[in-house]
């Protein structure tokens, strides 16, 4: 196994990323609205069955609450577009932007040493 | 060599290639457990998709912390469990599906979770499983909605090359190091393996192969440009012609079998040194 990625990452080391909360009591069908889903452009959006023990051998109907959770397992590709917040029709999806830190340069041009 | 030939493959078949070795297409996919045990990873959280162990959530806090250590120590950890699979080229497609029995097309549950598309009938399945583990399809009437479709060696390979004129290419999944038991048909963002592999350098291995153009025969159609599920191809502007970053290149020869002039082949992965060991 080769110790490092040979692609660089698209992301800076130690950048952080918009924080998704998802109302579960208000989004309650999420495989059959499927409206954020298909919305976002970088897929960062993932629903999943249930998991329980005893649910884990049964068919799921999609349309009783709570058999399906949506989740937003790649957050890291969150661009903050909000078009999934537009979409939502209950209002369940919240983003929390990360704080963006400015750069500035410092010198002023004596760098060149005119 | 890659370290799965090195570990599972068999001089005797295929070459020693590891996925063209038979016996790993043989093992039982499931382990008998002891009365009242339940299965490995039952109480995890939803997150973690059932699996024991890091997940990329971790690999994501990592990023986070600005842990380069850490980020590499969870790659480990995550490489050793022997999940993720490799990137296998249409041809050798082809020969993985004269060796394993049997095969049975199946709904994608990537293609599940990231758009929702319920696919419920063999004219719209995406996956491919293969080995004694599809003959237990009906115990999870969730995963396999809409059954299994059982095909043989020229029905199979007649889908492959069908998925492959659309787009996807293939990924042979282990379920547990070394047995093989899914064909993947995937593409970006959709398909979770190949997004792990391109965003965070885990699971999928790239193939043995690389992706040369010669530029003699290409008239720059820009065809292979649209088939490239890996950021490695893209179109240079200035030539006019399709330019390959090999060390981006997973060599699933997509641009090659999209290629109205056969300009792209693929080459052996050990003819270029400096990307020879790039697996992942």
């Amino acid at each position: 196994m080769t110790t490092m990625p040979t692609k660089i990452p698209e992301f800076i080391w130690g950048r952080k990323f918009p924080k998704i909360t998802i109302d579960h009591e208000k989004c309650t069908v999420p495989f059959l609205c499927k409206k954020c889903l298909q919305v976002c452009p970088e897929v960062v959006f993932h629903v999943e069955r249930v998991m329980q023990r005893e649910k884990r051998l049964e068919e799921m109907d999609p349309r009783i609450d709570g058999n399906f959770v949506l989740q937003a397992p790649r957050r890291d590709k969150c661009t903050v577009c909000n078009q999934c917040i537009e979409v939502c029709p209950v209002g369940a999806i919240t983003i929390e932007a990360p704080e963006q830190v400015p750069f500035r340069i410092k010198g002023k041009g004596e760098q060149w040493g005119q | 060599m890659c370290y799965l030939c090195e570990q599972f493959g068999n001089p005797e078949y295929g070459g020693g290639t590891w996925y063209l070795n038979p016996f790993n297409y043989a093992r039982n996919m499931y382990k008998l457990r002891a009365p009242g045990e339940g299965f490995k990873g039952a109480d995890a959280g939803l997150e973690t998709g059932a699996h024991s162990g890091p997940t990329i959530m971790d690999l994501m806090n990592a990023i986070e912390c600005n842990d380069v250590a850490e980020y590499q120590r969870i790659r480990q950890i995550m490489q050793e469990q022997g999940q993720g699979g490799q990137v296998v080229p249409l041809a050798d497609a082809d020969r993985v599906l004269e060796l394993c029995s049997p095969i049975g097309l199946i709904a994608c549950l990537c293609r599940k979770g990231v758009r929702a598309i319920d696919e419920r009938n063999e004219l719209e399945y995406t996956c491919m499983g293969m080995g004694v583990g599809m003959l237990k399809w009906e115990r999870w009437p969730e995963r396999y909605k809409g059954g299994t479709k059982f095909v043989n060696i020229d029905e199979a390979k007649e889908w492959n090359h069908e998925m492959d004129k659309r787009g996807f290419c293939h990924i042979l999944m282990l379920f547990g190091a070394p047995f093989i038991g899914g064909f993947c048909q995937c593409d970006y963002p959709d398909c979770q393996a190949l997004r792990n592999a391109v965003d965070f350098g885990v699971g999928t291995l790239k193939s043995h192969y690389l992706a040369v153009v010669d530029y003699d025969k290409c008239n720059g159609c820009g065809i292979c440009a649209q088939r490239c599920q890996w950021g490695a191809l893209k179109y240079e502007v200035t030539s006019e012609k399709p330019n390959i970053d090999l060390f981006k290149c997973f060599g699933c020869g997509l641009c090659e079998t999209g290629c109205p002039r056969g300009a792209i082949s693929l080459i052996r992965r050990e003819a270029v040194p400096a990307v020879s060991e790039v697996w992942l």
